[in-house]
């Protein structure tokens, strides 16, 4: 865009600066409290993960000392690896339950609200209620769980969240529990959207429920497919409230994932340097997935 | 538009760096105790401590010109956000520290007010305090906190439960081994009503306390062997003879050590003597019927009777306070001779306690008959030293005890991971 000569262009810029001017004292309430609790707070992070502070004196500049400590401490690789089993399975389990729930509960039959209502429940469920029963529920002696199992004949039901080598395919059963009514209600949406022509089209090719799923059903969800995988697997990282109130990151440090890691160097140690390094990794971690699964997407989109 | 985006936020980077930079300096003014002043005092669970709420009130009473204003923190995270408080800055006086192995970390970071010059001032004799100053004395000399309660472990059992078994009631020189044994001749039934000999609580402090009784070890060795002879007899009592309820339930149905205690259901358990006020608060109530008594901690074959493991809650005063002579009159009344009378009269035990004071509790209204002499002690061993690192250490004991409860480590190889993992956290 030249400088302006004529009287119109000049006309012309004056009211795109005026309609920008306009456009942003809309968005500013809303960006002064991205910039005041995000924004501001997250560029601090960065700053203090190159340093050691412990809340109160001041702060002192170590360099990478810290991102070189936390790659030797064992309770971080442990909560790594912890977080990244988690994040898989919940990511993959969560998609497929979601997606069947959504495909079976997509027809106009007697009763079909109230099952989505019930899929839904949990997911609007107060975290500390859900915490609470499916402690009980995974009791390992007497939980309704184990003694279900018990009597279709699995003599030593697993321990569960006594366990180390049960608990987190424990927490990951819960959290598949507890969100797929939301994801499912997604696909829902996305289903309905599907042109019913292109099923009929199918049938008279002579189409099988299974070919119809995998040569329309699947692909024309690719959109909702991203925007769930992406949602998922960001909240999975950070999952942190469902850990602490099922098992505080036990027995021993066996359920411990980031989040855990990152608050209890926080504020237990209180170690505020070392903890934003290890937020960094996360944020890192997450930020590089995000990045991959968006050149991804706009390639398929450009391809489509 | 994408420049100016990119320079904003490397100013704002930069901005935050300085802005960090400055330590907070605190203010030395302090006011007079005649003119009128208001100190604000941090507790928690207030109303489950009669004793202290009473102690407030007399010394506004006596103290006119002085008002104090309480803030209360929920308990659960009391540390968490009272050192959140302190680092910004907040306007609280006098504090009551909950875990007194924090005390050191708050003093390193300046937030404690130095009281020696105060206790010289007022002449205030520190040996009436059994020498537990000497945990919250730092190792520069400061005195940082005053010994307001102290709670150490005794044996609380059910009077029924042995009348019904027909065994004689626990002696004040028992050792581990009479415990475990007894335990077997109480534990009777099964499923929903089964009476359980012992009861013992899944903090690891419940098992590894007995491994410092003696006093001739701390949490912070960084070598554990001393724990072994106890982790064997809570694990026999809670695989072989069944006379506890084992770990995994009590901890994923986050059963409450009253609890099963309270209901009856449980004969024999050491707890701190915190729980003495509690038990005499329900049963006021209404709550329970339970007809208890107490018992010296039992020992182990080597240690004398009356050894035992305990702490001290302190109270401190907050280094950014500008009331400090107006808050230092209230600590020095809390730990006072006076104070600590009236505060023992609730079944609390304060900080400053002697044989006079002990024998007035075990009168107090409720205390089991026997109280005074279960009560005296020879010697007191910290379960948590005021030393660097104890959270950090803290923290992974009960995590390795966990997975030594739940049989997924032997332990033997519980030990060695305990002193493997302290090594690391210590040596850094």
């Amino acid at each position: 865009m030249g400088k302006p000569h004529t009287a119109y262009e000049k006309k012309q810029m004056t009211l795109n600066r005026h309609n920008t001017l306009v456009g942003l004292s809309f968005i500013l309430p809303n960006f002064i409290g991205f910039a005041l609790f995000i924004l501001i707070p997250v560029i601090f992070s960065f700053v203090l993960s190159v340093c050691e502070w412990d809340g109160f004196t001041a702060m002192k500049f170590v360099g990478f000392k810290n991102f070189a400590r936390i790659f030797q401490d064992r309770v971080f690789k442990a909560s790594l690896q912890h977080t990244v089993i988690f994040t898989i399975f919940s990511v993959i389990f969560t998609m497929a339950i979601a997606l069947s729930l959504a495909m079976m509960l997509n027809r106009k039959m007697k009763g079909v609200n109230f099952f989505r209502s019930a899929v839904f429940f949990p997911y609007v469920a107060s975290v500390v209620a859900v915490g609470a029963v499916w402690n009980a529920m995974f009791l390992k002696d007497g939980g309704p769980v184990n003694t279900m199992l018990q009597a279709i004949g699995i003599a030593n039901p697993p321990g569960w969240f006594a366990s180390t080598k049960w608990a987190l395919p424990g927490v990951i059963i819960v959290s598949i529990w507890k969100n797929m009514g939301y994801f499912m209600i997604i696909y829902l949406a996305a289903l309905q959207d599907i042109p019913t022509t292109l099923y009929e089209a199918a049938v008279i090719d002579g189409a099988n429920g299974w070919q119809k799923f995998k040569k329309i059903t699947f692909p024309m969800l690719t959109p909702s497919h991203f925007f769930v995988f992406m949602m998922l697997t960001i909240n999975s990282f950070k999952i942190f409230d469902l850990i602490l109130v099922l098992t505080d990151g036990g027995p021993g440090i066996a359920t411990k994932v980031l989040a855990n890691y990152i608050y209890d160097k926080a504020f237990v140690s209180w170690n505020y340097g070392y903890s934003s390094a290890a937020s960094m990794i996360l944020f890192l971690i997450i930020g590089t997935i995000t990045i991959i699964q968006f050149r991804v997407e706009k390639k398929f989109n450009d391809f489509m | 538009m994408k420049k100016t985006a990119a320079i904003l936020l490397i100013a704002l980077t930069v901005l935050s760096f300085s802005f960090a930079q400055g330590a907070k300096e605190a203010a030395p003014a302090t006011s007079g105790t005649t003119e009128p002043v208001t100190i604000s005092f941090s507790t928690w669970d207030f109303a489950m401590d009669p004793g202290l709420v009473k102690l407030v009130d007399r010394f506004q009473a006596e103290h006119p010109n002085i008002k104090i204003d309480r803030i209360e923190i929920d308990s659960t995270s009391y540390t968490q956000k009272l050192s959140i408080m302190l680092n910004g800055g907040s306007d609280v006086d006098v504090i009551m520290i909950k875990d007194a192995d924090t005390t050191k970390s708050l003093s390193d970071k300046g937030q404690l007010a130095d009281l020696s010059g105060f206790v010289k001032k007022d002449n205030i004799d520190l040996s009436a305090y059994n020498g537990l100053t000497k945990n919250f004395t730092m190792p520069d000399g400061k005195l940082v906190g005053m010994p307001f309660r102290s709670d150490w472990y005794i044996m609380y059992y059910n009077k029924d439960i042995f009348d019904k078994a027909g065994v004689a009631y626990p002696k004040n020189n028992w050792t581990w081994k009479d415990f475990e044994e007894t335990a077997k001749k109480l534990t009777s039934g099964s499923g929903q009503t089964k009476t359980y000999g012992a009861h013992i609580h899944t903090w690891q402090a419940c098992v590894q306390n007995w491994g410092v009784q003696d006093g001739k070890h701390t949490i912070m060795d960084k070598e554990y062997g001393f724990f072994k002879p106890y982790y064997e007899m809570v694990l026999r009592m809670q695989n072989t003879d069944k006379t506890i309820m084992d770990y995994a339930t009590l901890k994923t149905g986050n059963i409450h050590y009253s609890s099963p205690f309270l209901k009856g259901q449980v004969a024999m358990m050491p707890m701190g003597t915190w729980f003495m006020k509690t038990i005499i608060g329900k049963k006021k109530a209404g709550e329970s019927t339970i007809n208890w008594g107490i018992a010296t901690l039992p020992h182990a074959e080597d240690v004398p009777a009356g050894y035992t493991v305990g702490s001290a809650t302190p109270v401190a005063i907050n280094a950014a306070s500008k009331k400090k002579d107006a808050a230092w009159e209230f600590v020095k009344y809390l730990t006072s001779a006076e104070g600590t009378e009236y505060y023992a009269e609730s079944a609390a035990i304060p900080g400053r306690n002697n044989d006079k004071v002990l024998a007035n509790i075990a009168k107090a209204d409720g205390m089991p008959s026997g109280a005074a002499e279960a009560l005296k002690v020879k010697n007191i061993s910290f379960d948590r030293p005021c030393v660097d690192h104890v959270g950090d250490i803290n923290q992974m004991l009960g995590e390795e005890h966990s997975l030594i409860m739940l049989g997924e480590l032997s332990v033997d190889k519980g030990i060695k991971e305990m002193g493997d993992r302290a090594k690391e956290i210590l040596g850094k």
